[in-house]
């Protein structure tokens, strides 16, 4: 049956399984089916998958007895890890992944959460909550539908031939759910805020926000850093000009593999993702009008500069797409999503669906103010923008390899894909358990609300030689890896210290 | 009677790892009187049963009969009694009655584990009146009444005077009253199981094992499921807390914690308490699970409640917990040499090991040719003779295991108190060895004695070993012995309390890798406060397992900043160094002064390790 037997004949579903359930439905026997909301793979005989739904609910409700404040959060077993994130209030996500060495299975926990995070973010901004779904049809189906196409579509990304390959210490020194920004000059930043400006005016008096991105990183926002992220990773998916001229060629982005599968590849898939549905479905779900915001090779830019997509339907009797519309997260606001497009620059639009009072034709209206008001100002930006980039390794700084994340702007930088890749297999696995033990300094800070951010530094002399070293101060976090430094702690330090003052603005500077 | 000041303020501490709850002070027994005959009956039960009621003991469910069963036995006691008796005597009366008729056939016994009925007993020695105890629960009042009608040492209103020591280590179990329904038991910081694999509790450190049974089976089941998925349940982590699951054989441990321990510490421990449950009933045991699934274990550690609940209070206060290694009481080289000389002449006469402590420092430390004692199996041991209160009152002859040498059968222990902290400890194969064992007490004893050994073991204990604040700072200067200076400082002050070490270092450890043995600096201001002590020993157990991971370690160097300390760490092929500073220690200083601490020890090893001294060569 579609994509899971295939995926299944080929990965064996030790490899991953993910679930999605829900503790308030399905209590009485012989109803346990209802508590399962996703479960990959779907082919899964039903009695394997509710023995680990079984498990994460048996360990959830343990876990409260001692912990009821935060319930289970991982299982570590000698082969498995399975990762558990309630999303919603008891709705649950867990993954459960296979370790191994020698395919290099060997995760970060809070690395492979951070997936979780992401897929529900992205879900619940292009569809709502689940639980709002629930409500709108308690039998599930709807939601069920929504989440498999969602999560099948979102989890191609990671599939390289037939294998899922899923966030693992190699990417160490990345930070998936933070946004990377593009660093402007003086002058570019003026003119990028003045384009702000003119983009603002005009969508008027509608209370509209924008975002501007370069390549795959962002230049400005309007919105709230939660919506911000978001909607960055939906643009690094789906929309910036890497992702739309992909015949999987280009392959540069700071978090995404360039494993972009090609069209036909797509194509099939994504029939393949529908007739899997079928298991899941009951027959009364049939017409359930499936929206598939990530959907490959749905976007497409249009003569005008915006870019197109039918993910959102066709308006009968003329044949013009649909206008996009998602969900802020904060204001729960419905917003219409317009991006358009020029070379390197990506313009983001959300106009409320409410101030729209004339809908597609306002949209169209506003499209027209803007390419008459702003183009120029677009053009100028981009060709500044262009001017001042360093390309791909932009932000590179010799001798270093350094993941710099600012926790409270969700803001991230690092060294360029590329450069890691020379770090030795030792020194990854090495700043991967630095980085795990500051992840597990960093939830007991959590569950303790005081004492939010504790300053922390490591510095550690690893087996091979390298150092890895780790600091944590008000908020932010700075990972270095130095392979080729010399043996003494006061070298590393003083490096550290350098780098600090040179890129933070002396943030992780001690004197 | 002797109270064990090394254990002198857990009460504080436990409040600490008890959320708050003040523990609740049981009536204290301080001193059951048992009887001559039991005892003897117990030891020779031991050569007796074992051959004669082999099989005839079905090892179904005979928990639940056990006086008839023990009268089959051939005891005058009962096993309630007996469990309610002293961890020593019931150390040795384990040997005895049912368990170990089922056990017998799989243990791989010495010969002379078939003796005759004079085998010889503790009873023979006169001292043995107070051969007592402690374990009784609060709720056996009848057994209080029972006890004090036999006992002379206790009050007449039969409720212990509260000595100000004993009433601070209330051994035993605690909140017994507890369960898994109690909020009080659920806030408890760290929660230790054993269970078996049918799920039947073995030991709970805190609440009643009986009222656990659900609880137990709930682990049971967590364990299980997983394992029928083909897989090994380790570790579930639910915010603060951690479950720390491990598996050996029929038996199965568990840890639940929020003391924010790393995973591998608590692992660690586990293995330590399983290997204590191995040191007083060898893994024969699992041979009963085999034959029985539901075999009920309860009944084989009656009693011993103390050994574990004092294992678990020094997993955050003994280093030796985590480093793998023993330490030794500072000596004069030639002081040590002289109780080496004499051990060894011991040894030379068939005694496995002899081995001297002062509380968990060792004095000094022999062993037969080519056998050798793991620092786990030591650590083991010591906590075993120190937390059964029997040891201390009487010369004792105990069946013991060490896991690391041998888990499948016992070795025999003679323990006798040389004075209030040192103990003599001889471990030999043969079950008849007590008289001989005796007669090497009494020889070494008369020794150490007479070359002033004792007296130089007790000055030390009172002295201490290595202060921070006589680090010289003087790279050049040889520090050449510890003794000139502790003196001095006593002559001069009359109080040894540290002020702080040079560029804000206050505390090291400092472990050899090829002796197996580490040093330790004195607590010093401001770690004075049981509490600092326990959360430094937190942070160095943090960074050993850092240091020690098992995919990428070991690492080499490791500094670590935080707000409570700077702590650096070295290790090298030859030695591990763990240093804590004032959080805003300078780098360069500290490791300057890391480098001085180095030297220093090495200047005074003579003095701080066992060296060379004995055929311990691995």
């Amino acid at each position: 049956m579609g994509l899971s037997s295939a995926a299944t004949t080929t990965t064996p579903s030790d490899l991953l399984k993910f679930c999605i359930f829900d503790l308030r439905r399905g209590q009485h026997e012989g109803e346990e089916l209802e508590k399962i909301l996703f479960f990959f793979p779907a082919d899964l005989p039903f009695p394997a998958q509710l023995s680990v739904i079984g498990l994460s609910e048996g360990l959830i409700t343990f876990t409260r007895i001692f912990s009821p404040e935060a319930a289970c959060e991982v299982i570590e077993a000698d082969m498995h890890s399975h990762v558990f994130f309630e999303a919603e209030p008891d709705i649950w996500m867990v993954m459960v992944v296979a370790k191994s060495k020698e395919t290099e299975a060997i995760w970060r926990i809070e690395a492979l959460r951070s997936v979780l995070k992401e897929i529900h973010s992205l879900f619940v901004m292009f569809h709502g909550s689940i639980r709002v779904l629930l409500d709108k049809e308690p039998g599930g189906g709807l939601t069920r539908s929504h989440l498999f196409t969602f999560i099948m579509d979102y989890l191609t990304d990671f599939l390289t031939g037939n294998k899922f390959t899923l966030p693992n210490f190699r990417d160490s020194l990345k930070e998936r759910g933070t946004v990377q920004m593009l660093t402007v000059g003086r002058e570019a930043a003026i003119e990028v805020q003045s384009l702000v400006g003119v983009l603002d005016s005009c969508m008027a008096n509608t209370l509209g926000y924008s975002v501007i991105l370069f390549q795959d990183l962002l230049v400005s926002t309007t919105l709230t850093p939660d919506d911000t992220t978001n909607l960055f990773s939906y643009g690094t998916l789906r929309l910036t000009p890497r992702i739309l001229s992909s015949g999987g060629t280009s392959t540069w982005s700071y978090l995404r593999k360039g494993n972009v599968p090609s069209q036909a590849e797509l194509a099939s898939r994504s029939a393949n993702t529908l007739s899997a549905l079928d298991g899941f479905r009951d027959p009364s779900s049939d017409n359930y009008r499936i929206v598939r915001p990530l959907q490959h090779g749905k976007w497409s830019k249009g003569k005008d500069g915006f870019l197109v997509t039918d993910i959102w339907g066709v308006e009968v009797g003329n044949l013009v797409p649909t206008t996009p519309t998602l969900w802020l997260q904060q204001t729960e606001h419905k917003m219409y999503l317009c991006v358009y497009q020029h070379k390197s620059l990506t313009i983001i639009l959300l106009i409320p669906v409410t101030s729209m009072l004339n809908g597609e034709e306002g949209i169209s209206m506003l499209k027209q103010q803007l390419l008459e008001n702003a183009s120029a100002k677009i053009f100028k930006v981009e060709e500044k923008l262009a001017k001042g980039w360093g390309g791909e390794n932009a932000y590179h700084v010799k001798g270093y390899r350094y993941l710099l994340v600012d926790g409270d702007r969700n803001i991230s930088r690092a060294s360029p894909p590329g450069k890691v890749t020379t770090l030795a297999k030792e020194s990854l696995l090495a700043l991967n358990k630095v980085r795990e033990d500051f992840d597990l300094e960093k939830n007991r800070g959590n569950v303790d609300a005081v004492n939010h951010e504790k300053d922390l530094e490591i510095c550690i002399r690893a087996k091979n030689n390298a150092w890895v070293i780790a600091r944590s101060t008000r908020g932010k976090q700075l990972y270095i890896l130095l392979e080729k430094a010399n043996e003494t702690l006061l070298y590393a330090s003083e490096a550290v210290e350098k780098f600090s003052d040179r890129y933070c603005n002396g943030a992780f500077s001690l004197d | 009677m002797a109270s064990d000041s090394s254990y002198a303020s857990p009460s504080s501490d436990e409040e600490e790892e008890s959320a708050g709850q003040k523990p609740t002070v049981d009536v204290n027994i301080n001193s059951i009187d048992t009887s001559l005959d039991a005892i003897e009956n117990q030891l020779s039960s031991i050569a007796l049963n074992a051959p004669i009621d082999d099989g005839t003991v079905s090892s179904t469910d005979y928990h639940e009969e056990p006086v008839s069963e023990i009268d089959d036995g051939s005891l005058r006691e009962s096993v309630s009694e007996r469990r309610r008796n002293s961890i020593g005597e019931s150390s040795s009366s384990r040997g005895s009655g049912l368990w170990r008729n089922n056990l017998e056939v799989g243990v791989e016994l010495e010969p002379e584990g078939d003796g005759s009925p004079s085998s010889p007993s503790s009873s023979g020695y006169a001292g043995e009146r107070g051969s007592s105890s402690s374990a009784a629960s609060a709720s056996d009042t009848d057994v209080i009444r029972e006890i004090r009608e036999n006992g002379s040492s206790m009050g007449d209103d039969g409720v212990v005077p509260l000595d100000p020591a004993q009433a601070q280590w209330i051994r035993g179990k605690r909140h017994a009253d507890e369960d898994d329904g109690s909020i009080s038991w659920r806030k408890r910081k760290k929660h230790f199981f054993i269970l078996s694999h049918s799920g039947k509790p073995i030991y709970s450190r805190y609440g009643d094992e009986h009222k656990l049974a659900g609880f137990s089976a709930t682990l049971q089941a967590i364990i299980s499921f997983v394992e029928n998925g083909g897989d090994r349940v380790k570790l579930v982590r639910a915010g603060k807390h951690q479950v720390v699951f491990l598996v050996k054989g029929p038996i199965y441990l568990v840890c639940i914690s929020c003391t924010e321990e790393p995973y591998e510490s608590l692992r660690g421990q586990l293995e330590l308490l399983y290997g204590q449950m191995i040191l007083i009933l060898t893994r024969s045991v699992d041979k009963c699970f085999e034959k029985n699934p539901k075999f009920d274990m309860t009944p084989l550690l009656g009693g011993t409640d103390a050994v574990f609940s004092s294992l678990i209070h020094s997993f955050s206060r003994n280093p030796a917990t985590f480093l793998h290694a023993y330490t030794c009481l500072p000596l004069a080289y030639t002081t040590r040499q002289a109780a080496g000389a004499i051990l060894q002449d011991v040894a030379d006469t068939g005694v496995l090991f002899a081995i001297l402590m002062c509380k968990d420092k060792v004095v000094s430390l022999v062993g037969l040719q080519k056998a050798s004692l793991h620092p786990d199996d030591m650590l083991l041991l010591a906590n075993f003779v120190m937390s059964s209160e029997s040891f201390r009152t009487s010369e004792s002859f105990s069946p013991i295991c060490l896991p690391r040498y041998n888990p499948m059968a016992f070795l025999y222990a003679y323990v006798h108190y040389l004075d209030v902290d040192t103990y003599l400890t001889l471990l030999t194969t043969s079950s008849q060895a007590f008289f001989h064992l005796k007669e090497c007490r009494i020889q070494i004893e008369a020794v150490l004695k007479k070359s002033n050994v004792l007296n130089e073991v007790e000055r030390s204990l009172s002295d201490g070993g290595m202060r921070i604040e006589d680090l010289p700072v003087d790279p050049s200067a040889n520090f050449g012995s510890l003794f000139h200076l502790n003196q001095r400082k006593i002559a001069t002050n009359g109080t040894v309390t540290g002020v702080g070490g040079p560029a804000g270092l206050w505390h090291f450890i400092y472990r050899s890798i090829y002796l197996d043995q580490y040093v330790s600096s004195e607590f010093a201001s401001p770690i004075n406060h049981p509490h600092q002590q326990k959360r430094l020993y937190r942070a160095y157990q943090r960074l050993y397992a850092s240091m020690h991971d098992k995919g990428v370690g070991p690492h080499k160097t490791q500094f670590r900043r935080d707000d409570n300390y700077v702590l650096l760490c070295w290790v090298t092929q030859d030695f591990e160094l763990y240093a804590a500073f004032d959080p805003l220690a300078d780098k360069g200083v500290a490791i300057r002064i890391c480098n001085r601490v180095c030297q220093w020890v090495k200047d005074v090893e003579n003095e701080i390790f066992l060296l060379g001294a004995t055929p311990f060569s691995w």
